[in-house]
């Protein structure tokens, strides 16, 4: 699994095993994440391609799978959602990246929970692990949604998947809470305490600023989320009323169940569901502010902006759940409460977007594969964030909300977005999780299709959404306004095809690296940070006993009177 | 012999810092190893800085269980105010039915976590105080009237959850199940769900009371006191707001 080669002076006393997989090495487990998160985006990545593919020829029978009825399509997309979700989109940036680079930024040598990181990374592969259990069960895995609204969600009898595979689903959703809860505990610590002498709180690079926030976010979402799960739990098996209402009448049979709301368990849900939003996206920023500086070869624009920017949008995220829930019949008070609020996100939104622009305005860019994919990052949160404002208005969002429209916009601001964020990640960290270089040309290739790619899959959605396309359908044929935007629909399906092609140049980039890649050397980039401060790839030792004494802010490009354009952070104070 | 002595002094340096690969001694107190157990003595600063580390966990813990409990006082509040609809009367109808609540099996019960609360404060203290002997290498000796508090704490952290057992047989002599009423689920899950977190606590104290059979050393016995301490005040006083709030919101 993992491939660097551990320093003889740890490994000769040390089996393989406690090397390699059972190790509390904060490498180890960072790069276990990584892999944990590539089996996760592969097994959705698969799901989208079934569902565009069913979508516009819903006659089609693929390999092995058969036809699939309606109830496959809601399992797919219900698997698709989660998996991506929780086990990509909150995983990779966070767990993968950030346990790995944490320590290394702020000069400490381990995270400062070591074992309970590594049981972080247990429960979360057996949680996916349960996920997955859920294909091989009979009536299949869940259809309720990455959402699992009740009563769908509560009630065994409700469809096929609603038994054992809701079941799973809920288990597994709970042991990746407690994995996120327990990884978090070890970031905010880690961030607390273990900061190398000189590295001030002012002096952290923006990634560690944002895995530090989403951290605190974790903490208080996941928590919810998981009391949450019980009470479905409970509401399933134990007989309770908590979200089912009564008079339900499921296949004619009454359910003795009397009382509960489902809309609290929506409240409940968003309430973790909106910060886990943030939870997705703050790390994604954290890292294209990080690399935009980088190769603009210019300090970041704003640096106390994007921390307070950071910060800000943290809070926000607490306060905003309700504006998923404007069709639900609440209060119009309510909802012009939670406009408000949204909207107001939009501010710490295009300070962080106004000063990535200027971050590369008047810089010396240099146009390698981890820049091009974090402007792409920009592009793409910008034309997602633009929709923002559109859906925060109770009026139009009652119209847009079982759209294509909003299919659109979590797309391409939260997925699309933070996927950039994560490749932009890999092909910048690369050298210094495997010691090579990932290809710079097959790069270029990934880069220009994915963009291209996203944009062809997604902007045809808004048009899709305005004219009232809903979404969630497996097959919506004889519904004549419908038909008529079959043409999309197939663009969008081939333009899908396209984009996951052009994933295997990375797949093949990726692993021909790893092996076979260039040599890289300590410090490829001319970075200023910490984590280049160590040779490629990362010694099983870290900083060892040389503990970095920092004197440097993290951005320090092109400082006149410096000798070269680039001032590490543990250079002598001048 | 001078070669045996060379070889023993070779084999004790990696242990500095403790299990995994990568473990680096703590030598200026940053970092490093897991817990540091098997090593790093003497050594006051990193001492301080591990229990600040683990007193900072802590308190990111604590943070995370408020979240719940908060949530779960929320859904409390919410579902007592709503009832389902009545068809044919063709209003709202209340369906929560006030709990009769075993009053003195809960005070006690109380009474014994107050009580666990102040021996496990105790202990703290005296283990503090036999720490200055511990960091200079020396077999802490008894001081003065020293019970086993720690032991007194598991003993009375197990009566309590007895304690909480006993109100749960109560309630279900009277018929009050967890599914009968949401006044009965909700009480039976906020009271399970601080037994739950109260366990959690026991376990750690039963390891630090363990601490002798176990070979754990005295710094990380202390640690585990004096963290668990935090979170056992932190679950007594989440006790008393759980009583005022079946009490006070019977409905």
């Amino acid at each position: 699994m993992t491939i660097s080669t551990p320093s003889a002076a740890t490994s000769s006393n040390r089996s393989f095993l406690r090397c390699h997989v059972f190790s509390t090495d904060h490498k180890v487990i960072g790069r276990a994440y990584f892999f944990l998160s590539l089996a996760a985006v592969l097994v959705g990545a698969w799901l989208s391609l079934l569902m565009r593919i069913h979508l516009v020829w819903p006659k089609a029978t693929l390999l092995l799978l058969g036809e699939i009825k309606p109830e496959n399509y809601l399992a797919q997309l219900t698997m698709h959602g989660t998996l991506m979700v929780f086990f990509v989109l909150s995983t990779v940036p966070q767990s993968g990246f950030g346990t790995f680079f944490l320590p290394l930024q702020l000069g400490a040598s381990n995270m400062a929970f070591p074992r309970l990181t590594a049981a972080g990374f247990w429960t979360a592969l057996l949680s996916f692990c349960v996920l997955m259990a859920a294909f091989f069960v009979p009536g299949g895995p869940s259809g309720a949604g990455w959402t699992q609204y009740p009563p769908l969600s509560a009630l065994a009898s409700a469809g096929p998947g609603q038994a054992l595979g809701t079941d799973l689903w809920l288990a597994s959703i709970g042991l990746f809470c407690l994995s996120s809860l327990m990884s978090a505990v070890g970031f905010v610590a880690t961030t607390i305490h273990h900061r190398a002498p000189g590295m001030a709180w002012l002096r952290m690079p923006l990634t560690c600023w944002s895995w530090f926030v989403t951290s605190l976010l974790i903490l208080l979402a996941f928590g919810i989320l998981l009391a949450a799960v019980v009470l479905l739990m409970l509401d399933r098996h134990a007989g309770t009323s908590f979200f089912i209402p009564g008079g339900l009448l499921v296949s004619g049979k009454a359910i003795a169940h009397s009382g509960g709301s489902p809309l609290m368990w929506q409240h409940l849900f968003w309430f973790f569901g909106h910060p886990e939003v943030y939870i997705a996206i703050l790390p994604a920023m954290g890292v294209t502010s990080h690399l935009l500086s980088v190769f603009a070869r210019k300090p970041v624009f704003g640096y106390k902006a994007m921390v307070g920017a950071t910060l800000a949008i943290g809070a926000l995220g607490f306060m905003v759940w309700g504006h998923h829930m404007f069709v639900s019949g609440m209060n119009p008070y309510a909802g012009f409460a939670f406009s408000t609020l949204t909207t107001a996100i939009a501010v710490p939104s295009a300070i962080k977007t106004f000063n990535w622009v200027a971050t590369l305005y008047g810089g010396r860019i240099r146009y390698v594969t981890p820049l091009l994919f974090s402007a792409g990052f920009v592009s793409l949160f910008i034309t997602g964030g633009l929709t923002g404002p559109i859906l925060a208005q109770p009026a139009l969002d009652t119209y847009l909300h079982d759209t294509y429209f909003v299919v659109a916009h979590f797309h391409l601001i939260m997925a699309m977005a933070g996927v950039f964020a994560i490749f932009s990640a890999t092909y910048f960290w690369f050298p210094k999780m495997f010691g090579r270089m990932m290809n710079e040309t097959s790069g270029r290739w990934h880069f220009w299709i994915t963009l291209f790619g996203a944009y062809a899959t997604f902007m045809p959605m808004h048009l899709l959404g305005i004219a009232g396309h809903p979404r969630r359908y497996s097959e919506l044929s004889g519904v004549q306004y419908v038909t008529a935007m079959a043409p999309l629909q197939k663009f969008i399906t081939v333009a899908v095809i396209v984009t996951l092609a052009g994933q295997v140049i990375f797949l093949v980039n990726l692993f021909w690296s790893m092996f076979k890649g260039r040599k890289a050397e300590a410090n490829p980039w001319e970075c200023t940070t910490l984590e280049w401060t160590l040779k490629s790839p990362a010694p099983a030792e870290g900083f060892g006993d040389q503990r970095p004494q920092v004197n440097h802010g993290p951005y320090e490009y092109n400082i006149s009177g410096a000798e070269k354009d680039f001032v590490m952070q543990d250079a002598p104070a001048s | 012999m001078p070669i045996i002595s060379d070889r023993v002094e070779v084999e004790r340096k990696p242990k500095l810092g403790g299990g995994g690969p990568g473990k680096i001694p703590h030598r200026r107190g940053f970092g490093g190893g897991d817990d540091g157990d098997h090593g790093n003595s003497g050594d006051f600063r990193s001492r301080e800085q591990r229990m600040r580390r683990y007193r900072v966990g802590m308190t990111l813990c604590i943070i995370s269980v408020t979240a719940v409990f908060v949530l779960l006082t929320m859904v409390y509040v919410f579902r007592m105010g709503k009832g389902r609809f009545d068809e044919d009367a063709h209003r709202w109808v209340r369906d929560w039915i006030p709990l009769t609540l075993p009053y003195v099996q809960l005070w006690t019960n109380s009474l014994i976590l107050l009580l666990s609360s102040l021996t496990l404060e105790l202990a703290r203290r005296s283990m503090a105080k036999k720490e200055e002997f511990a960091a200079m290498g020396i077999v802490p000796p008894r001081l003065g009237r020293d019970l086993p508090w720690l032991g007194i704490t598991v003993f009375l952290g197990f009566c309590f959850l007895v304690g909480q057992v006993l109100v749960w047989n109560i309630l279900r002599s009277q018929g009050a199940f967890l599914a009968s009423n949401p006044s009965r689920s909700l009480f039976y899950i906020l009271t399970g769900t601080h037994a739950v977190h109260l366990v959690g606590g026991l376990v750690v104290l039963l390891y630090a009371v363990a601490g002798r059979l176990l070979a754990i050393k005295f710094e990380s016995q202390r640690i585990a006191v004096e963290v668990t301490g935090w979170y056992w005040h932190y679950l007594a006083f989440l006790w008393f707001g759980i009583f005022a709030l079946v009490h006070f919101a019977r409905g």
